[in-house]
């Protein structure tokens, strides 16, 4: 590839400003040094040297405390003004490794909830500050509101079934529900923000630390990607947790999928870019005919053609999410519902995006787009399990019904 | 619909075998197959659990001799005029279990085929391998050794390059064809196969057809090297790997027919192929919908079932709609070559033929594909969970879409065809 990813995708990087593009870049470093310039190393040995090159990244690196406040110890990229650098960074992971994306998304979309909603809780946001602080790689989970079971009424957030329960207890709370499944890393995590209805039915997060008595872990499952991750469904038995640890009010739960949307759109469209440039390596040396490059060939140039399209795209829409995220670089600020509305909009649209272009990329690869080897089938496996985890359930339903709710003020839907 | 056997097809079209084997195969999958698919891809390369599903689907059950004449103890499926409809039922049936394990049987057939298949019998080779297929109750494979390092769909498309870019050679020395080359890919290598059908050039670079030469070689020849299975995204019951020929030898009356008609035997196998393509992405489709109507009426979108969802409802119906439609293509394109030597019917080796059955095959690939990427998404969090099954298929058919010579070579020979195009 000879004109370079900023070139072709990063039109909008020129916004970048303060230590941003440092950070940008010690990613792009990371993710180089680390694992792409070692791919069949590291996809040999995957199990094995996932944890170790993770750690580089989030302790030797520091990108674990990104998101921690600045009194607390950490980089203090927490708020709305940092969610496209944000993006930014976890793009330069993600196309390393959507499953580092993944583990270092949830970590920042932990910190940008905790420390929006830390009025009242000083201890909270402090505690785990302290315990991401530590050498040691964290994970956090969540649990969002998916697919009921048939029979049985539930609470919903927005037609979504909320399968836990949270009820006042003691000085604190009790958590309960069974086999619920986490977005990633249910054997692993060491908090969950869980999405539980109270007593009255209303959508609200519980923290709850990874070692809080009452927490069941399933057996391991197997999964089309983030396969390092090692998820598990959950249950909580009567699982308390302080007071301080439950957020309430309207705004919680949109501001958590807000966030999903957007980092793991970030993540996303790193796997897209990165597979892009493994398609064009391809296609610049793949002779087809006996002597045509393959990117000269005009149907197979149009192919590359879409998937630059859908990249690029992708690229522009999470940029404009961003800008939605962090009002004062945003038009017009817009409500919590209409953010939510935008960023399940936008984000399904880059997950859906990323697919296809990866898609038919593959088509022009052959059997090297299959093959283990190549890494792309990788990309392809990885954002198929983001758009899946991310969209729910239900495929495009749920996300139109959303939309629909918020452009044509539906009520019955 | 009661159950998913219901998806169309036209049963005017149907086999004489459909109803007995289907229902034998069933139960073969039912009992061998589904309870351990799910362990598949963990056993990709020792084939621990595949191995003894093999043996019996292949040597106990027998369809490893389905293609050979009866006097050898095969079921002399080849010389019937149901061979294509024959397979697709049986790839269709197996597809629904895992496709991987239906692509091994039915390229054991591939290089048979071009001894086989009238106008294109060759007794003397059919006699010389009978015994191996027909002799024993251990699986035994076959493979079709096209694809070469420098690129695949270059040798399938016959039609405008007639072989000349492929490197492999064959070279007569005395009453010996002296091969050397090196194919990768194949779907039974990776140290499966025992017997390897291997297109070559007589003359390299030469687009004359009469020096295409398809010659049989033995796993076991001197000089015939085979690397270990190649990992991939899915088809775990599928091993792939390289094979170096490395001035091997086999007798001279291995060439499956000699100059002109090798090339022509094994123009055949291509709309074979994809008609067995299509057959797996259907049954994998039908193996889809069993699964989403289980999600969908069990899980809740609002605290109804999902598929009372009326915009659910508008996904779901468009998949199974799909379906069905996939279906009866499917069955026309097996009937388009079993109708091959009727006076309305079109030679397996026109382009017309080609044209049309690639044309079907690439439509239900792009159908499979995107419902199963659908179908996911359905599932939500449970999309990418092996448990549900759906995420299996979703790997495994991908490469039915890109294999054969791809997409867009798909593309291309159907716009031949409708087209006239004549430089393409
Ligand atoms: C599970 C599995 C089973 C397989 N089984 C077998 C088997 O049994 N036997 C065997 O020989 N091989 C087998 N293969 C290999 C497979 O058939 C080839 O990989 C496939 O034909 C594509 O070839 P290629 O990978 O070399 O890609 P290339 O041939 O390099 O093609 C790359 C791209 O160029 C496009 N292209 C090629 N020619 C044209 C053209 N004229 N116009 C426009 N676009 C074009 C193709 O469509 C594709 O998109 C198997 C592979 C797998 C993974």
């Amino acid at each position: 590839m000879n004109k370079g990813l900023d070139y072709l995708f990063g039109i909008t990087a020129g916004d970048r400003d303060g230590d941003a593009p440092g950070v940008i870049s010690l990613a792009r470093q990371w993710a180089a040094k680390e694992v792409i310039g070692n791919r069949l190393d590291y996809q040999r040995n995957y199990a094995a040297l996932f944890e170790d090159k993770a750690r580089v990244l989030a302790l030797n690196m520091g990108l674990q405390r990104l998101a921690i406040p600045v009194d607390q110890g950490g980089f203090g990229w927490h708020g709305p003004d940092h969610a496209a650098d944000i993006a930014a960074v976890l793009s330069e992971v993600g196309r390393a490794d959507s499953s580092t994306g993944v583990i270092l998304a949830l970590n920042y979309v932990l910190f940008s909830v905790l420390t929006r909603f830390s009025e009242g809780r000083p201890r909270l946001v402090e505690a785990v500050a302290t315990s991401y602080l530590e050498d040691e790689l964290k994970i956090a989970s969540c649990i969002l509101p998916g697919p009921g079971s048939a029979g049985e009424e539930t609470p919903l957030f927005k037609g979504r079934s909320i399968l836990a329960r949270v009820k006042a207890h003691e000085n604190g709370f009790v958590i309960s529900g069974a086999d619920l499944r986490p977005f990633a890393a249910g054997l692993k995590a060491d908090l969950f923000l869980v999405v539980c209805a109270d007593e009255r039915g209303r959508p609200c997060i519980a923290v709850v630390p990874g070692d809080a008595p009452g927490i069941e872990r399933g057996r391991g499952l197997l999964t089309t990607g983030l396969s390092v991750l090692a998820n598990a469904d959950i249950s909580f038995v009567e699982t308390e947790i302080k007071q301080e640890n439950l957020i309430q009010g309207p705004e919680a739960v949109p501001l958590l999928f807000t966030l999903l949307n957007l980092f793991l759109g970030g993540v996303s469209l790193g796997a897209g870019m990165n597979f892009f440039e493994i398609l064009l390596d391809w296609s610049d040396s793949r002779i087809i005919c006996g002597s045509t490059p393959l990117k000269e060939n005009p149907l197979c140039a149009s192919v590359l053609a879409d998937a630059a399209e859908e990249i690029a795209c992708s690229r522009l829409l999470l940029d404009g999410l961003a800008r939605l995220v962090s009002p004062c670089r945003s038009v017009q600020p817009l409500d919590t519902e209409g953010l939510y509305t935008y960023a399940v909009m936008i984000g399904a649209r880059v997950q859906q995006s990323i697919m296809r272009a990866i898609n038919r990329g593959m088509e022009l690869m052959g059997s090297a787009g299959y093959a283990k080897e190549w890494h792309a089938e990788k990309h392809w496996r990885d954002v198929k399990t983001i758009q899946s985890l991310l969209c729910g359930m239900g495929a495009e339903a749920p996300a139109k019904m959303d939309t629909a709710r918020f452009f044509c003020d539906c009520k019955e839907i | 619909m009661d159950h998913f056997d219901e998806f169309s097809r036209p049963l005017e079209y149907l086999s004489p075998m459909d109803r007995h084997l289907r229902s034998v195969l069933r139960r073969f999958i039912e009992q061998e197959v589904m309870p351990v698919r799910r362990q598949y891809d963990e056993d990709w390369k020792e084939h621990a659990l595949i191995e003894p599903a093999f043996d019996r689907l292949m040597g106990e059950l027998g369809l490893q001799k389905a293609l050979f004449p009866q006097e050898y103890g095969g079921w002399g499926i080849a010389g019937s005029d149901y061979i294509f409809r024959f397979a697709y039922l049986l790839c269709e049936e197996l597809g629904r279990a895992d496709t991987g394990m239906a692509v091994a049987l039915a390229v054991t057939f591939w290089p048979l085929l071009v001894i086989h298949l009238e106008p294109y019998v060759n007794k003397r080779l059919i006699a010389e391998f009978a015994p191996l297929f027909c002799g024993t109750n251990k699986a035994m494979f076959a493979a079709n050794a096209m694809t070469e390092p420098q690129g695949g769909s270059d040798i399938e498309n016959m039609g405008l390059l007639k072989g000349r870019t492929i490197r492999t050679t064959a070279r007569l020395e005395g009453d010996e064809w002296v091969i050397n080359g090196h194919k990768l890919w194949p779907t039974n290598s990776g140290g499966v196969a025992r017997l390897f059908g291997v297109p070559c050039t007589t003359r390299p670079g030469s687009s004359d057809i009469d020096d295409f030469a398809f010659i049989f070689v033995p796993a076991d020849a001197k000089g015939v090297t085979q690397g270990g299975p190649y990992e991939k995204s899915g088809m775990a019951a599928d091993k792939n790997g390289d094979i170096w020929f490395d001035d091997v030898r086999v007798p001279v009356w291995y060439r499956a027919h000699g100059p002109g008609r090798d090339a022509e035997a094994f123009y055949q196998l291509i709309p074979f192929g994809q008609v067995a393509s299509i057959a797996f992405l259907t049954g994998a489709m039908m193996n889809m919908y069993e699964r989403l109507y289980e999600f969908v009426s069990t899980r809740t979108y609002r605290n109804r079932p999902l598929k009372e969802n009326p915009a659910v409802a508008g996904i779901i119906g468009r998949i199974a709609g799909d379906i069905d439609i996939c279906r009866i293509l499917g069955h026309e394109a097996a009937m388009m070559g079993d109708r091959r030597n009727t006076p309305y019917g079109l030679p397996l080796i026109s382009e017309e033929l080609v044209g049309k059955i690639r044309n079907i095959k690439d439509f239900v690939s792009d159908r499979a594909v995107e419902n199963l990427g659908k179908v996911m998404d359905v599932l939500g969090c449970y999309g990418p969970d092996r448990d549900w099954d759906i995420e299996k298929h979703w790997r495994d058919i991908k490469i039915i879409q890109l294999w054969m010579g791809g997409k867009q070579l798909c593309q291309m020979e159907s716009a031949r065809y409708f087209f006239n195009c004549e430089t393409l």
